[in-house]
């Protein structure tokens, strides 16, 4: 049966007009416009810059435009970024442009002043004192000075206890949610002291020394919006602070802790909460809830202005950012550091430019002490594993593909982009015996030892990881030769509680350390009994070591001892560094003054400097 | 019927609550909640621990944190509705009501255009049962449904996208690329057509030379930045829809239906002239005013020229106006094209639902929002259309050579009225079940294509609440799409009453 001829026929005439209509009249004469090239030409910024902090680039005036990034998928939670809620990398990089600070990570993981802001000094070192002072024309964006009074609300949002005292040691229930915790309120339990509440100048008096005392101070939040809020004027809020009131504290508190938090994605809080004291503030109406969040630049900012108008951060994830990036959506990426990654982006071509360097994460082997393991009271045991490590091959097949300048990491506490300062270090810790895979060193140490053929070793990590599978596989193919028997004991409950990493059934843990820049974190991986020291290493030197370092604000002092500890932590084996995790950074080629940095801020950490070439 | 709905609701309800505890109790033991505080190295490690601990009620046994979360949700029969809030803080409520809605934009359109597509495609290709027609639907139909999503998304991406943007730049048709769209074209068409192999081989040479002399002069108007329609095409294609819509329901011979559509087609375009003000800077509220106006217009027309197919009539009227409004907003979108491309020289983004801060006016929103859903409605089109197409084409054979069929063929009715009459109705029955489940299971299962596009979806929450082993958005999720499977069930239970007469009461 066919349809019937006619119908047929004029249903394939109206089904033609269908596709006719898709021609048109004539459109205007206008030329096409010319190509586009995306061509980049050759950058002239090639010149090295050696300068870890923030350098001059020279910029008086924002110049308009848009410059696009994402950290991820995360939508931005609130202006206080300080709650256990929002404190994470994706918030952290949007709001740390809002709010100013004394210092900031260098590209190295150094601390730097920002001289705009203010500036610190210790004024005595033994008892610790410091002495901030603000820059004279540090105002919020609404015209409200900066002053000592933020930083005292700041302080007590770190030393007050819901009790309504002063912390004793820090394991008090605060009044504040301060993703800090009270450690501030302990070593300075005085709080800043200051002539009156609209000081520009206030001193820190630390009851005992403390060797991070740089990280402890830098932005804070507004106390006039804090005093309003608790309905009162800021001289009544420091008042009550210094005194104690909790009719007061308790609203204020109460507002700190739920005030600030942006619970319905998509509505900015009102621009009166939320001065910034910052380069970049909230733009209005710049939030689309599951899409990015705007800034715009604050135009009451007395330092120097940010080089583009308008930055925004596009909650996307991560898989999709190299494509984003070739169409334009992205400015700015930070992709995952993987083998594949360099190809997929150095075949975009000229238009994006890529970044390589190394992070503060790094990776390590370490020993288990417990009982239940055979390096526990077998130094031998230890050697001979260290010996068979192939360290210089897990760097050249997992890593340099990454990051070409990736080396074997010597040291714990120093990281080889901090090249004076590693090499000093390594020079007198470590005189390169486990560089090379020595097996015939390996098999003797294993006969000394008096382990038996075959000793099973059971390497844990997080699993799934696929480096730090070909890791362990690496490990296996060298360490198997000597008589261990390597186990790849990956486990995705590995750190989680009641996992393997608890319950001791491990010779090898195999993770990494995110750096925090702290000096002094350490002591809590390396000395006797704390807490993060999993494999249970005790070792006198080290321990009294770490306390020298920690209770000194001396530099040097910090450095001796720093070559103290890592040469008894190879002589003993704690464990064995592996490498500095690798780091890539890809941006559009016309963007100016992209800066790796191997610091925790992330790339972002200079972006009120990044500007559009024209 | 109301008897049976409200027993279905109350059975529903009870498989709603039982599955709810599962999922509850499944995901937070999907993992360590404290995962990213253990391996940090904060000096206040073990207070920030504490603290989320107590935040997420960890240290309590899980029926008491089921029993907290039951009571929130139990809140929303007495209006203080409380989902929880994630573990960054945010309210759950509100962003379940954000993700809800930005996937139901996603997953409508695409869901009408596969169940159009898909069941267009099974049909023809039932009618045309072993043809090469046939082969190349039920090729591309096994070929889409095995597609995996998150590679299809980088395909489209890198081609849709990207080198789509690359080409706009200039919107110059190199001529392979024209020859290459015509041969498509040209092998496609004919084998829909059918018959001898002479008439393929005509109506192919035909479609070739169009669509190429056609592509040839668009190109050298430089339509593709600069495009235009006018109000001539608006009335053409109008025409030839009402033309082809008549043909197809109730035949060209039914001349008072032909009429009404002509007729509504004619007052749709003048009444583009009559509403160009409105229509050039409108808000949603006229527009749609406007939409339901037409609707309302069209089937009056149908009514007024209808006589004894005065049902018919109405419902072809309707949905001529329907396809005419299209024409209008398309004609506009047109019309705005090169304004938006001014604005945004890359017109498809690889993310997000939206521009941020795009600065168009109404229309070129429009256009925005309409390019950022063009990716991701392709991608779960193509999977969707792929089975729908294989069960229209099989429940179509079936019912294609029952008694009844062969009855109305030998009564002599014509094979349309065979095939849109009596065949595909029954057809539809078991087509509809699978469509009702699929826009169900898509609320919740568009989750790779959200992530893979940027869009903040259902999808999207669920995972991020199992990533970070946090009960509130995944119950969240639960609930709508839970809820959203029980009334789909139910609407297919009830189009069943609608289509089938032997089970209406």
């Amino acid at each position: 049966m066919k349809i019937r001829r006619a119908s047929a026929a004029v249903a394939a005439v109206a089904t033609g007009a269908l596709l006719l209509s898709a021609c048109s009249s004539p459109a205007s004469d206008d030329q096409p416009e010319t190509e586009e090239t995306t061509a980049a030409e050759e950058t002239a910024d090639t010149e090295e810059i050696t300068d870890s902090c923030k350098v001059d680039t020279g910029v008086t005036e924002s110049a308009d435009g848009e410059i696009q990034y994402s950290a991820g998928e995360v939508q931005w939670a609130g202006y206080n970024g300080n709650l256990p809620d929002t404190y994470s990398t994706y918030n952290s990089v949007v709001n740390d442009r809002m709010i100013g600070g004394f210092m900031y990570f260098g590209v190295d993981g150094t601390v730097c002043q920002d001289e705009e802001y203010g500036s610190f000094e210790a004024v005595s070192e033994d008892p610790l004192q410091v002495q901030y002072t603000l820059a004279d024309d540090a105002t919020w964006s609404d015209g409200t000075p900066i002053t000592y009074a933020d930083y005292l609300l700041d302080w007590a949002t770190q030393a007050v206890t819901v009790d309504g005292t002063i912390t004793e040691d820090a394991s008090e229930e605060p009044l504040f949610n301060n993703v800090s915790g009270l450690t501030l309120g302990d070593y300075v339990p005085e709080g800043p002291q200051a002539d009156s509440a609209d000081a520009k100048s206030f001193q820190y008096d630390y009851e005992r020394v403390y060797a991070d005392w740089q990280l402890n101070v830098s932005g804070a939040f507004p106390a006039h919006v804090v005093a309003e809020q608790a309905g009162v004027t800021v001289e009544e809020l420091v008042t009550a602070i210094e005194e104690l009131d909790m009719s007061v504290l308790e609203p204020a508190a109460e507002f700190w802790n739920t005030g600030w938090l942006s619970s319905t994605p998509g509505e900015l809080p009102d621009p009166a909460l939320v001065p910034v004291s910052g380069p970049y503030m909230l733009k209005e109406d710049g939030w689309i809830a599951g899409q990015s969040i705007t800034l715009t630049e604050n135009e009451n900012y007395w330092g120097t202005p940010p080089a583009t108008k308008e930055l925004t951060f596009r909650f996307a994830a991560a898989d999709t950012h190299v494509q984003a990036l070739q169409n334009g959506d992205l400015d700015v990426i930070e992709p995952q550091a993987t083998v594949d990654t360099i190809p997929q982006l150095e075949q975009i071509g000229s238009s994006v430019e890529v970044l390589t360097g190394q992070t503060l994460i790094w990776e390590h082997l370490d020993y288990n002490f417990g009982d239940s393991s055979v390096f526990a009271d077998n130094l031998a045991a230890r050697e001979a594993f260290a010996y068979c490590v192939p360290r210089q091959k897990i760097v050249d097949d997992l890593i340099a593909p990454i990051d070409e300048n990736a080396v074997v990491m010597n040291a714990r506490e120093v990281f080889p982009y901090q090249t004076e300062k590693y090499e000093e270090v390594t020079a007198e810790s470590y005189d390169g015996r486990y560089d090379e895979v020595d097996l015939e060193m390996a098999t003797e140490k294993f006969a000394e030892a008096g382990l038996e053929e075959g000793t099973e070793i059971r390497i844990g990590y997080s699993a799934p990881n696929p480096r730090r599978a070909d890791e362990v596989a690496a490990i296996k193919s060298s360490c198997d030769q000597v008589g261990f028997n390597i186990v790849d004991a990956g486990d995705p409950e590995f750190f989680a509680a009641g996992g393997a990493l608890e319950t001791g059934d491990w010779e090898i843990a195999l993770f990494a350390w995110a750096g925090s820049g702290q000096i002094a974190s350490g002591q809590n991986i390396y000395a006797s009994g704390r807490p993060q020291n999993f494999g249970g290493y005790s070792n006198e030197t080290v321990d009294e070591a770490w306390e020298t370092l920690a209770s000194t604000v001396d530099e040097s002092v910090h450095l001796e001892q720093t070559k103290v500890i890592e040469s008894e932590l190879w002589d003993t084996l704690y464990g064995i560094p592996l490498f500095a995790h690798p780091g890539v950074v890809a941006h559009s080629a016309d963007l100016e003054n992209v800066r790796f940095t191997a610091a925790q801020d992330g790339i972002v950490w200079n972006a009120e400097q990044w500007s559009r070439a024209s | 019927m109301l008897k049976f709905i409200l027993r279905r609701l109350g059975i529903s309800f009870l498989v709603l609550w039982a599955a709810s505890l599962l999922i509850f109790v499944l995901t937070i033991n999907a993992g360590d909640p404290l995962a990213d505080l253990r391996e940090s190295n904060a000096e206040n490690r073990e207070s920030l621990m504490a603290l989320r601990t107590e935040q997420m009620g960890l240290d309590l046994p899980w029926y008491e944190r089921y029993w907290e979360w039951l009571s929130g949700v139990g809140g929303c029969f007495t209006g203080s509705c409380d989902l929880g809030t994630t573990v960054n803080g945010a309210n759950v409520l509100d962003l379940t009501a954000q993700a809800a809605g930005s996937t139901l934009r996603l997953v409508t359109l695409a869901t009408l255009l596969a169940i159009v597509v898909g069941i267009a495609a099974g049909i023809v290709s039932a009618i045309r049962q072993y043809t090469g027609f046939d082969y190349g639907v039920t090729f591309l139909a096994f070929l889409f449904f095995s597609l995996p999503v998150f590679w299809a998304a980088v395909l489209l991406k890198e081609y849709g996208a990207i080198r789509f943007n690359d080409w706009i730049a200039s919107g110059d048709m190199e001529p392979p690329m024209i020859l290459g769209f015509a041969l498509v074209a040209a092998a496609i068409i004919p084998a829909v057509l059918g018959g001898p192999w002479r008439r393929r081989l005509y109506t192919g040479a035909a479609t070739f030379t169009f669509v190429a002399v056609l592509l040839y002069v668009l190109n050298v108007l430089d339509w593709y930045r600069n495009p235009f329609f006018g109000l001539a095409m608006v009335l053409l294609t109008s025409l030839g829809a009402a033309v082809l819509v008549t043909a197809l329901v109730a035949g060209l011979g039914n001349r008072r239906v032909l009429y009404a559509a002509l007729t509504t087609a004619v007052v749709g375009t003048l009444s583009y002239l009559v509403f160009a003000g409105v229509l050039l800077e409108p808000t949603w509220l006229q527009l749609i005013g406007l939409f339901v106006l037409a609707i309302v217009v069209s089937i009056a027309i149908g009514a007024a020229w209808g006589g004894y197919a005065r049902k018919q009539a109405m419902f072809i009227s309707a949905v001529t106006g329907v396809i005419t409004s299209g024409v209008i907003v398309f004609d506009i979108l047109v019309a705005h094209w090169a304004g938006f491309l001014e604005l945004k020289s890359r017109p498809i983004s690889t993310i997000g639902s939206q521009t941020p801060n795009f600065s168009g006016d109404f229309w070129e929103s429009v256009l925005d929002s309409g390019m950022q859903l063009i990716l991701p409605t392709i991608v779960l089109t193509l999977v969707s259309v792929a089975s729908y197409s294989r069960y229209t084409r099989s429940s179509m054979l079936e019912v294609m050579n029952q008694d009844y069929v062969r009855t109305a063929r030998s009564k002599g009715l014509s094979e349309r009225a065979v095939i849109t009459k009596h065949a595909f109705r029954n057809a539809l029955i078991p087509i509809t079940t699978i469509v009702a489940f699929d826009f169900a299971g898509l609320i919740g299962g568009a989750v790779i294509t959200e992530r893979v596009f940027g869009w903040k979806g259902m999808g999207a929450m669920f995972q991020e609440g199992l990533d970070r082993v946090d009960p509130d958005p995944v119950m969240a999720f639960f609930l709508v799409t839970g809820t959203a499977a029980v009334l789909m069930n139910m609407l297919a239970d009830i189009a069943y009453a609608y289509l089938d007469p032997r089970i209406r009461r």
